[in-house]
């Protein structure tokens, strides 16, 4: 009986398994929904902003601000890198750390001091873990990073900048493209780059707007504004992404585990089976020799 | 008029208005409907938002208001009822503020502005 007892304990414990992943993905599932509708909210804040800028360029307003001047010699730079606090969630972790290593390396050779900003436990041991001095942890942005926390960091690099105690701020993060696509990468948020204001297409209004105090005037808070919603997206971007890598890698958990409990199961009925013609054929072998 | 109130976050409202008065950056306006096209620079301070004889009352900190077609959109990083302020809270951080050290130009224009959200905040709470 010992083989088919060890058979049906392992299908037990992986059907425990399949238990927890498959609420994992549904758990995932919920928060993937949440935080979708957080980050699209978020776009449309940005869309907005966008717009206002592109009001602001066709008064003839050329666009120039202190954060947007580049740092051609940058020596203070600071890299953020946003992991998840927890793994189940395939490649998600690694590859942003992948990311955030190389880049930490490039900024090494280019500035003096490089500060490396680590958010997520995942990413915090990992950089442990290469010897990598992190000089600020941040564990608390979990599934649903609020637009108060993040703007904490924001208001701390933007002071630090004009300041000049910052001069490159770089930002690596996993970007949300779609649901079946998202993708690792590293962007450079100071000096800021206003998106491209060129591009926008000035369909049916031609209004003349007033702007109070001068369209120079709103430029100069415009610009910290958008660096503002920026971080703030990356901040959502990594959260939605992370629970997107989360709900595709316990989904597919779940199947294997069910691919692997139907194994289990037709192997254990073999053996109970071979286990039950064997002793069958003991009785009927000591019946014979008994008669004989 | 529709007014609209957006933070990063979330759509604070979207609703019907008779009449809305924001503070920009140099003081108070008042939009009426119809108001010609406009982009202001808000400022720290009190939103009135006035509906079928009732006003409502929310802090609202930096951004920009837009105007356009009837629609009085806001759009700002941080928006709440004044009534969900707590003016014990604020006074606390009002004191750490001001009690920030500032040694070079740009460390007391921080401060300052620090000190006039809070001054702000605390207003707004007050009239509560």
């Amino acid at each position: 009986m010992a083989k088919a007892r060890t058979l049906d304990r392992r299908r037990r414990s992986i059907s425990g398994i399949r238990k927890i992943t498959r609420t994992m993905e549904l758990i995932s599932t919920a928060q993937f929904k949440r935080a979708m509708t957080r980050a699209t909210t978020a776009a449309a804040y940005t869309e907005r902003v966008t717009a206002l800028v592109g009001h602001l360029a066709r008064s003839g307003l050329e666009v120039s601000h202190p954060l947007l001047e580049p740092r051609p010699e940058p020596k203070l730079a600071t890299l953020l890198v946003l992991t998840g606090n927890r793994g189940m969630c395939a490649g998600y972790n690694a590859g942003v750390i992948r990311q955030g290593v190389a880049r930490y390396r490039e900024l090494a050779t280019v500035a003096s001091d490089v500060a490396l900003e680590v958010s997520g436990k995942r990413g915090i041991s990992a950089f442990r873990f290469r010897k990598i001095p992190i000089d600020v942890e941040f564990t608390h942005f979990e599934d649903k990073p609020s637009f108060a926390e993040v703007d904490v960091l924001a208001e701390r690099y933007l002071q630090d900048f004009t300041a000049g105690k910052l001069d490159r701020l770089d930002v690596a993060y996993t970007r949300f493209k779609s649901v079946s696509h998202q993708q690792a990468v590293v962007e450079t948020l100071l000096p800021f780059h206003v998106g491209q204001v060129d591009n926008l297409s000035y369909k049916g209004h031609e209004t003349q707007y007033e702007f109070l105090p001068s369209a120079a005037g709103i430029l100069d808070e415009v610009v910290p504004m958008s660096f503002r919603v920026r971080l703030f997206k990356c901040f959502l971007d990594a959260a939605v992404s992370e629970q997107v890598a989360r709900m595709v890698a316990m989904k597919a958990a779940t199947e294997n585990a069910d691919e692997m409990i139907s194994h289990l199961s037709m192997a254990y009925n073999r053996a109970r089976q071979g286990q039950i013609t064997n002793e069958l054929l003991e009785i009927i072998g000591g019946a014979d020799a008994l008669n004989g | 008029m529709q007014c609209i109130v957006v933070t990063p976050e979330r759509t604070v409202f979207d609703r019907p208005a008779d009449f809305v008065a924001l503070t920009l950056y140099d003081g108070e306006i008042g939009i009426a409907p119809q108001h010609a096209p406009m982009i202001g620079r808000l400022g720290c301070g009190e939103m009135r938002v006035a509906a079928d004889g009732q006003t409502d009352r929310y802090y609202v900190e930096g951004g920009f208001v837009e105007v356009l077609d009837d629609v009085v959109s806001v759009l700002t990083r941080h928006a709440v009822a004044a009534g969900e302020l707590d003016e014990a809270v604020i006074a606390e951080r009002l004191f750490a503020a001001r009690s920030r050290r500032a040694t070079n130009p740009e460390a007391i224009e921080i401060r300052d502005r620090a000190v006039f959200q809070a001054r702000a905040q605390l207003h707004v709470a007050r009239r509560a």
